[in-house]
């Protein structure tokens, strides 16, 4: 009766099978066309891509050769289209084409593009400017973007600088143009400060340095005879705030960027480390290490009493303010392992908002206030989450990261990859796109600063 | 093995078969293959024309068209052919009605124009015969036939026909960011008779906007206007509605990002 069943059961089955593959009707199309309520004709057009924007950069000219402090004004030119078209290339969202092989621009074309020649190299916008001496010593720099297929101007910018910040200059308009053609604000005119190491594992030394966004202009605060860590950028960018193991004791560091002069932030003996400043730049929070529990503390910049903002057993680090200043983000170990958790500003209404396995640390608000970015320890690999632990997503792929630190516009994250002979690195956080950041050696912990006044 | 499972062995056996005979009985009546229907291009188009093609619209045929001059019948035949029917010529050109006479003149306008003026669909052979009157009902009276103005389909047809100019530049337009895709923006559009643009397109205002994608909105019209101008002039639309009401002498293009 069993063999039976079953094969009318087969059988059953047999007159079913067909119907598992029959189509569902396609969805319609979109409509393609409509009125609108003045009975005009409505055309709907969907398109577009996912790529890098294709943007000409030919040299600058300059209505006159000229000598100054930074060289002639001919190479200036030459050299500033060089960095204009490098940093859109660092960002992973444009292709820069040229400057060299393009056709060279006559001053008075500067403000009259020949569209005709660039429209051919497949670029959709085109950065023109000039170099010019002032009778003062200082130099007048033109920035222009235009729309090829449009032959319309689209931003310009002049700026006029001392012969010494030229490549400042330079990113100006790259972040003029990155502005202009994302909506977002640029990055470019900034600079990092990191922990550069070189040496042994067993004996490295790790001295701070700072530099341009784009590794220029590169030179060290420290000396290496104490290991420092943790560097960050005071949002006004007076003070650099770091780690130390000076005498072998882990302290929090100011570093006085006019006069060069460090002090300790705190005079307690304790133990201090992951110092952050709050958004107006006048406290840091910084966790603090008092019988063998770790607490996050809050303190003027310029010293004082710490106040302490977590009070539960466990290690609470690694603090950072939301933008506006109103909530911390954090890393703690509470429940057992290292999660993020977010609280009020005055350490009141703690809660977690992480719940992956593995671990999460470094925990830092962005600048828009609308992610939050991490390590994640498992696989030592950066992410983003919304502010309520919802939306997690990875930007890093295979290798040890960790680390992240925010460009000023929210756009793009600076991290450190690999273990032990570890280099700066940055990613775009809409496209994941990377890019390695020059370093003349070793480099971890980078802290990007805000676009420079 | 003991009965009762050599009984239910038999009896499974005789299913399979019976099972068998059924199966291929039900493939032998299927005598050719099922005949694939020939592939036909199919777009969905929304007609829903605000102002409607037809000024009054009938739902009977239209009426048949008339000779613009009506002569003496034994003018206007033809010579009969031994098998033609002896009332044909009565059937293409009927005396008017009494109910036709009363309706309005527009709907049966007197023959106004001398004969061998204006009427270019003569045929040799045929006398004052309309060809386009053939295959219609004669008894047709309806005078409002549709599509006296640019009809949806028509106006669909123009603005797939835009659409297929257009889309190549859309496509080249680079995404600028996160929620992007959000984004609808409505450029008009004034063009001239050879496609060319007679006026930089104007930027509407754009919906779908929110804290997420606001930054881009700017971009999102750059790209909008962009993707018209890059592939205009655009060519090949039909000249006798470039300047009807809907017709693409000004008209709206809404652009969107893919999602």
């Amino acid at each position: 009766m069993r063999i039976a069943l079953i094969a009318a059961a087969a059988a059953w089955s047999l007159t079913l099978a067909p119907s598992a593959f029959a189509q569902t009707p396609p969805d319609p199309a979109p409509a393609p066309a409509q009125d609108d309520d003045d009975g005009q004709l409505v055309v709907d057009v969907t398109g577009g891509q996912r790529a890098a924007l294709p943007v000409a950069v030919p040299y600058m000219p300059t209505p006159q050769e000229e000598s100054t402090a930074a060289g002639g004004t001919g190479a200036l030119g030459r050299q500033i289209a060089d960095i204009v078209a490098a940093d859109l290339r660092n960002s992973g969202l444009f292709t820069p084409i040229g400057p060299s092989g393009l056709p060279s621009v006559a001053f008075p074309q500067v403000t009259a593009p020949d569209f005709a020649s660039f429209s051919s190299t497949g670029a959709q916008n085109l950065v023109q400017g000039f170099v010019q001496a002032n009778g003062n010593g200082s130099l007048t720099i033109g920035c222009y973007l235009y729309d090829v297929s449009a032959q319309s101007e689209l931003t310009r910018q002049g700026y006029v600088v001392q012969p010494r910040d030229w490549r400042r200059a330079a990113h100006r308009c790259a972040d003029a143009i990155y502005s202009r053609l994302t909506g977002e604000g640029g990055y470019f005119d900034t600079r990092i400060v990191y922990v550069s190491e070189t040496g042994p594992a067993r004996r490295r030394i790790k001295r701070l340095a700072i530099m341009d966004y784009d590794g220029a202009n590169h030179r060290f605060l420290t000396n290496g005879q104490w290991t420092v860590l943790t560097p960050r950028f005071a949002p006004n960018q007076q003070t650099i705030t770091f780690m130390t193991y000076q005498d072998e004791r882990p302290r929090v560091m100011v570093y006085e960027l006019d006069s060069g002069q460090t002090r300790p932030l705190v005079s307690q003996p304790h133990m201090t480390f992951a110092p952050r400043y709050s958004p107006d730049s006048r406290h840091i929070i910084f966790s603090m290490a008092i019988n063998g529990n770790t607490d996050i503390y809050r303190i003027p910049v310029g010293g004082g009493t710490p106040q302490r903002l977590t009070n539960t057993p466990g290690i609470d680090t690694g603090g950072s303010y939301s933008p506006d200043g109103s909530r911390i983000v954090f890393e703690s170990d509470r429940g057992g392992s290292q999660q993020i958790y977010v609280m009020d500003a005055d350490g009141s209404n703690q809660r977690r908002i992480s719940f992956g396995g593995g671990g999460y640390a470094t925990p830092v608000w962005s600048p828009r206030g609308d992610l939050i970015a991490f390590t994640r320890t498992g696989g030592f690999r950066i992410g983003v989450m919304a502010p309520d632990g919802s939306g997690e997503r990875i930007l890093t792929g295979g290798g040890y990261a960790e680390g992240p630190s925010w460009a000023p516009n929210g756009r793009a994250i600076m991290f450190t990859r690999g273990a032990s002979a570890g280099r700066l690195w940055y990613v775009d956080v809409a496209s994941g796109a990377t890019r390695q950041v020059p370093t003349p050696l070793g480099g971890s912990d980078p802290a990007w600063s805000p676009l420079r006044p | 093995m003991d009965r009762a499972a050599a009984a239910g062995l038999s009896l499974s056996v005789v299913g399979h078969v019976a099972l068998l005979a059924l199966l291929s009985f039900a493939l032998v009546r299927i005598g050719s293959p099922p005949v694939v229907p020939q592939a036909m291009e199919v777009s969905f188009v929304e007609e829903v024309g605000l102002t409607s093609a037809s000024p009054q619209p009938s739902v009977e045929p239209a009426a048949q068209a008339r000779a613009p001059d009506i002569g003496p019948i034994e003018d206007a035949a033809p010579a009969p052919a031994p098998d033609a029917p002896a009332a044909l010529p009565k059937q293409i050109a009927p005396a008017p009605s009494p109910a036709a006479t009363q309706r309005p003149a527009q709907a049966r306008p007197a023959p106004s124009a001398p004969a061998g003026t204006g009427r270019t669909t003569r045929r040799p052979g045929l006398g004052d015969i309309d060809p386009r009157s053939f295959g219609r009902d004669p008894n047709a009276r309806a005078a409002n036939p549709p599509a006296a103005t640019m009809s949806a389909q028509a106006s669909a047809s123009i603005a797939q026909a835009i659409t297929r100019q257009v889309q190549p530049c859309a496509d080249r337009q680079v995404y600028p960011g996160p929620g992007a895709e959000r984004i609808v923006t409505p450029i008009s559009l004034s063009l001239n008779r050879d496609g060319s643009l007679k006026a930089r397109p104007r930027v509407g205002r754009q919906r779908g906007l929110d804290d997420e994608n606001r930054r881009y909105a700017q971009r999102v019209a750059d790209l909008a206007v962009n993707a018209f101008v890059s592939c205009s002039p655009l060519r090949g639309l039909p000249q006798d509605l470039y300047e009807v009401p809907r017709g693409w002498s000004n008209f709206t293009m809404v652009y969107r990002l893919p999602g």
